[in-house]
């Protein structure tokens, strides 16, 4: 009955399809919000300018991807290899289950103040920590070159528990005759992971990973609270960029561009993952 | 007889509502907007620590409700841009510096000019005297001829230091750019806390936006300013790269790690722990500095003026706060009754005598109570420096914000070693695209 689905229709079409579309016919225009001008249609000169012009854009997209790219491999490393560790049999298993998934509950705006204090140079316990094994003193994410892995670690510390979750129920699907079989036939536990465990879990971590992926690619939260972009546009993603541009500079029109670019990519990234999850790869 | 008696109760009805002007200005109406309700946005600022006890007053004075937010800056500016452009916001007063956003929000038509509120024998108080607040202060209120905002506090970019590090070992206090850099470099690596911890030599802010507010004083020292004559980007002449590359000596080699993200809540506390010898920044500040729960160097800050370029120029800025209403205010008589009282002379009183908050009025600095918790060192650059400084404590353009992100990278690559010349240019490019981009008619 279409009656009934009329509300979610409406509240769909309101909330959703008006801001994309409204954000795609800002995306072509130029608009300075704080003058009393209206839009003015530029086509596709808000890309151009974005790919050609500006620096601090392109400089924007390259963290992005460096961030994400980063980010998502230590996640997927660390949290397979979790939930590979918290799917064996062992006492209170359950109590560190739940430990392990808190750092995903909490607020990360706080995660964030938390880690600003631990990054701190003077005052820090990282450089305490690293000092013990001989490095540093680092400036962390006061410094240019290594701001953008010290808020990956950041991220993974957040995060790794997410594909842990998602891993861990793979896990607990994976059907037992395979095993039962390799186990007849000899086969070491290292090659029952390789070759059983691992190609099983495949369509699990892929689907974990795609969320991992798209959430870094629009990072946001810890990075503003932690940098700001800084120091100078040394961590400012393409989020970042845009949140400046459209309400800091506010430069709307252009910032619509960045967004549809930004929605883009992560619509990319996503498609891609997909695919490698059917296995057409 | 019915008819006659009708006539006098009117005739004496008109001659009240006719002398009620007059009784007005002996008894002013803060009742007028009884029963409504305000929405205040404040910055996370040492006026709204200082005026936030006193609001309750506020609301046993009036009757009205007073719905008071407080935001740390960043956060607070962006709030303030987001909910005026959005032309349905329910801010009723919020706090605001005209020469960050005066001239853009004036032209878009934010602001309710307050110039018929002042005059309105209704509306202000007969004792309330305008003109008893500081001459520059007020000018900092008016934008293209409107004013647009009561000041509630006035302040300096200035040098503050530590009296004892500079007695210690023996230090000139400067009084130029050369003897600041010279002293840095004295002092940093010294000893300067009780405990025996080592100190650095300054203290500043370095992250990006932010920073440009404190570099303004050093660019006006060093002779160059942000805009031409004809409005084109000057900080990148020969001064401007002289007193980039001085600010990003002075935190690379003598100030504390990590200076490339410290906004002035950081640099402050770096200073007030007793970290470091000297400290460019506002002067009002002070609050922090000798917070007797936070601070370890109560008593021992001197209160300078801004250190004289090689030409003898002054740094000093005299950034003005401000109360100002938007227009979309649903309830102005409420919104101007707050701004009034918050800037009336037993508020600005209060505020400075119990928290040392810099005030804008004149009276209250002639007080002797008023200037208690002021030391005197400070009051007395304040007034100089309120007299010879420049009100440019950001570059006079419509795009402040994005501006002060393209200088302020430029002062970023300065404290990281970089190519600052280069920097430098890059930056006046930049501010000439966005000027051209935000100013076009």
């Amino acid at each position: 009955m279409l009656v009934f689905t009329l509300p979610s229709v409406v509240a769909v079409s309101l909330l959703m399809a008006f801001p994309v579309a409204y954000t795609l016919y800002m995306s072509v225009h130029s608009w300075y919000a704080s003058s009393l001008t209206s839009p003015e249609f530029v086509g596709l000169g808000n890309f151009r300018r974005a790919f050609v012009e500006d620096d601090r854009f392109r400089n924007a997209l390259w963290l992005t991807v460096y961030f994400t790219g980063l980010a998502t491999a230590l996640q997927l490393l660390l949290g397979v290899s979790l939930a590979l560790v918290l799917n064996r049999p062992f006492r209170g298993k359950g109590f560190v289950r739940s430990i392990f998934l808190l750092p995903m509950v909490a607020t990360p705006v706080a995660i964030a103040l938390v880690w600003m204090m631990m990054y701190n140079p003077t005052l820090g316990v990282m450089n305490y920590l690293v000092g013990l094994v001989g490095l540093g003193p680092y400036k962390w994410v006061s410094n240019a070159a290594i701001v953008v892995p010290a808020l990956a670690v950041v991220d993974t510390w957040e995060w790794t528990p997410l594909i842990t979750l998602i891993t861990l129920a793979g896990l607990a699907t994976l059907p037992i005759e395979p095993y039962e079989s390799a186990l007849i036939d000899g086969a070491s536990s290292t090659q029952m992971f390789w070759r059983i465990t691992l190609p099983l879990l495949r369509p699990t971590i892929v689907v974990a990973l795609l969320f991992r992926a798209i959430d870094c690619l629009k990072t946001f939260d810890i990075i503003y609270v932690m940098t700001q972009g800084g120091p100078g546009f040394a961590s400012e993603t393409l989020n970042v960029y845009t949140f400046q541009v459209g309400l800091f500079y506010f430069h709307i029109g252009y910032a619509s561009s960045l967004l549809v670019i930004l929605f883009a990519l992560v619509l990319g990234v996503s498609l891609l993952l997909i695919k490698v999850r059917r296995g057409a790869w | 007889m019915d008819v006659t008696r009708r006539m006098w109760v009117l005739a004496m009805a008109l001659c009240l509502a006719l002398a009620s002007p007059a009784l007005a200005q002996q008894q002013f109406n803060w009742q007028q907007a009884k029963g409504t309700q305000i929405r205040v946005l404040l910055n996370k600022h040492p006026w709204q620590a200082a005026i936030e006890p006193h609001l309750k007053e506020f609301e046993t004075l009036t009757g009205i409700k007073l719905v008071a937010e407080v935001y740390p800056e960043d956060q607070f500016r962006a709030k303030v841009l987001v909910e005026l452009a959005s032309a349905a916001s329910s801010i009723d007063v919020f706090m605001s510096m005209p020469a960050q956003e005066g001239l853009k929000y004036t032209r878009a038509g934010w602001l309710q000019p307050i110039d018929e509120f002042l005059k309105n024998p209704a509306l202000t108080a007969s004792d309330y005297n305008w003109n008893d607040f500081l001459e520059k202060s007020r000018e900092a209120m008016v934008i293209e001829g409107k004013t647009v905002g009561l000041p509630i506090q006035v302040e300096n970019g200035s040098l503050m230091y530590r009296k004892d590090v500079f007695q210690k070992y023996n230090v000139k206090v400067p009084t130029t750019l050369d003897e600041l850099e010279a002293a840095a470099k004295a002092l940093n690596g010294k000893t300067m806390t009780d405990d025996g911890q080592p100190g650095y030599g300054i203290v500043a802010r370095g992250k990006r936006a932010a920073a440009t507010s404190v570099f303004a004083a050093y660019l006006h020292a060093m002779g160059s300013t942000w805009l031409g004559p004809n409005r084109e980007p000057m900080f990148n002449n020969e001064d401007g790269i002289k007193a980039l590359e001085l600010y990003g000596r002075l935190l690379r080699l003598y100030g504390p790690p990590g200076s490339e993200n410290n906004h002035w809540y950081e640099a402050s506390s770096i200073f007030s722990q007793g970290k470091a010898a000297m400290y460019t920044d506002a002067n009002s500040l002070f609050p922090v500095i000798e917070d007797a729960q936070k601070s370890k160097v109560i008593g021992k800050v001197g209160y300078a003026l801004f250190p004289r370029g090689p030409k003898g120029q002054y740094g000093s800025t005299v950034p003005v706060w401000g109360l100002a209403m938007p227009k979309t205010s649903q309830n102005q008589k409420g919104a101007w009754l707050f701004m009034q009282w918050a800037t009336a002379k037993e508020q600005v009183f209060a505020v400075q005598s119990e928290k040392g908050v810099l005030g804008a009025r004149e009276s209250v600095w002639k007080d002797p109570k008023g200037q208690a918790k002021v030391p005197a060192d400070l009051r007395e650059s304040l007034t100089v420096g309120s007299k010879v400084g420049t009100p440019l404590w950001n570059p006079p353009v419509i795009a402040v914000a994005e501006c002060r992100d393209a200088i302020g990278a430029a002062i970023v690559v300065s404290i990281q070693g970089g190519d600052v010349k280069a920097a430098a240019n890059k930056a006046a490019a930049d501010v000439k695209r966005i000027m051209a981009e935000t100013e076009k008619k």
